[in-house]
């Protein structure tokens, strides 16, 4: 287990673009002239933003493609709903709110995800590949091969930070059944980890 | 091999990236969608709300008369009440019995309508027209969403109510009739 504590190259890890070069002020004018239909601020707010959105649909769907699909689908959706963001929350979470809504939606209506489903029940007694590029990355492929509900539940809660009351209202499940998602999804982690080898 | 340590896999867990580049621009998929016109507020979700608040206002309107039981001198029924047939979106048609009964009734209206008050006969009228309204924008709806099932139902629903309004205005002057024989 010490080396999955290890970051290592990942996958994930090729362009971290935090977009802190620009400031809180600079984010609230794009949204108000993204308000008032302006493309380019709506733009600015795009490249500011992406990189949260996608890294949350991606972890969510376990799908590059999908991620891509959910992200193009948050942003329409957030341009389409922009007038009624009130600034309650910040702009991020409010984003947030809206790709987890496009991922489960999507879910909802795709065939393909219980395929995938169905997939990982049939492997999973197979141990992961052990990684030859870094822990992390075998971390992430044993969150990919989560069930769903235990997916989006450990992705929200341990990797974005989002409290359980938080992580259910995004889902639409009660604050228990986030936990016992998460009690889940750590012991199926477990498992999948120690067919690698990783030890406490 | 020891059971994998929840804090260490919690810690593990916050240390993966959070923000991830996607391998490509997904600005020009949805540039085609900012750069199309904003979409109408109208959306079937409206179109629904719409059709209830309408549906309800037209039956309170009849209940109210019903129970008010006003009635006054018969006069001339204001034209402007005209029903038109709805295309019901691009691929649905009502039924022939169905369409029947409505033309039917519709017929009627103007008969029934001449027994009430004026201001109940107003009443009856824009309430009606605005129940009009809403199928027509539901059928609208359907034109841009004609696979919303949920659309569907409601215009059927609408259609429904229409005609149990009618009928219902019907029902009302023949009480006023049998009244009036008293």
């Amino acid at each position: 287990m010490s080396a999955l504590l290890t970051e290592n190259s990942s996958d994930y890890s090729r362009t971290m673009v935090t977009a802190t070069s620009h400031g809180a002020a600079d984010e609230a004018a794009w949204i108000r002239r993204a308000k008032r239909s302006d493309a380019r601020a709506f733009e600015s707010l795009y490249r500011l933003h992406v990189d949260k959105v996608y890294g949350l649909c991606l972890r969510m769907t376990g799908n590059v493609s999908e991620a891509e699909d959910c992200t193009q689908d948050a942003f329409i959706q957030a341009w389409n709903k922009l007038q009624k963001f009130r600034g309650d929350s910040a702009f991020a979470t409010w984003l947030h709110r809206i790709a987890v809504n496009t991922v489960l939606g999507r879910i909802r209506s795709s065939q393909r995800e219980r395929d995938r489903i169905q997939a990982v029940a049939d492997t999973s007694s197979t141990p992961l590949a052990l990684g030859d590029v870094g822990e992390l990355r075998d971390l992430s492929e044993a969150i990919d091969r989560l069930p769903a509900g235990a997916r989006h539940v450990f992705v929200l809660h341990a990797v974005y930070g989002y409290s359980h009351k938080e992580a259910g209202s995004m889902l639409g499940i009660a604050t228990g059944t986030s936990k016992a998602q998460l009690h889940r999804a750590r012991r199926l982690l477990a498992q999948q980890l120690k067919q690698q080898g990783f030890e406490a | 091999m020891t059971e994998l340590n929840d804090d260490k896999l919690a810690a593990a867990a916050r240390r993966l990236p959070t923000e991830i580049s996607p391998e490509r621009d997904l600005w020009p998929g949805i540039a085609e969608a900012v750069h199309a016109p904003r979409r109408a507020l109208w959306t079937p979700m409206f179109a629904q709300a719409a059709a209830i608040v309408l549906l309800i206002g037209a039956s309170s309107a009849v209940t109210y008369v019903a129970v008010s039981g006003q009635q006054g001198p018969v006069t001339q029924v204001a034209p402007e009440l005209v029903f038109e047939q709805t295309a019901f979106g691009s691929r649905y048609n009502v039924g022939p019995g169905f369409q029947n009964a409505r033309d039917e009734l519709v017929a009627q209206l103007d008969l029934e309508l001449a027994r009430l008050s004026p201001q109940t006969r107003a009443e009856i009228a824009a309430n009606l027209e605005v129940l009009h309204e809403a199928i027509l924008d539901i059928d609208e709806a359907l034109v841009r969403d004609p696979d919303n099932l949920m659309l569907q139902a409601k215009l059927v629903k609408a259609y429904r109510e229409e005609l149990s309004v009618l009928r219902r205005v019907g029902g009302l002057t023949r009480n006023v009739m049998m009244r009036n024989d008293i």
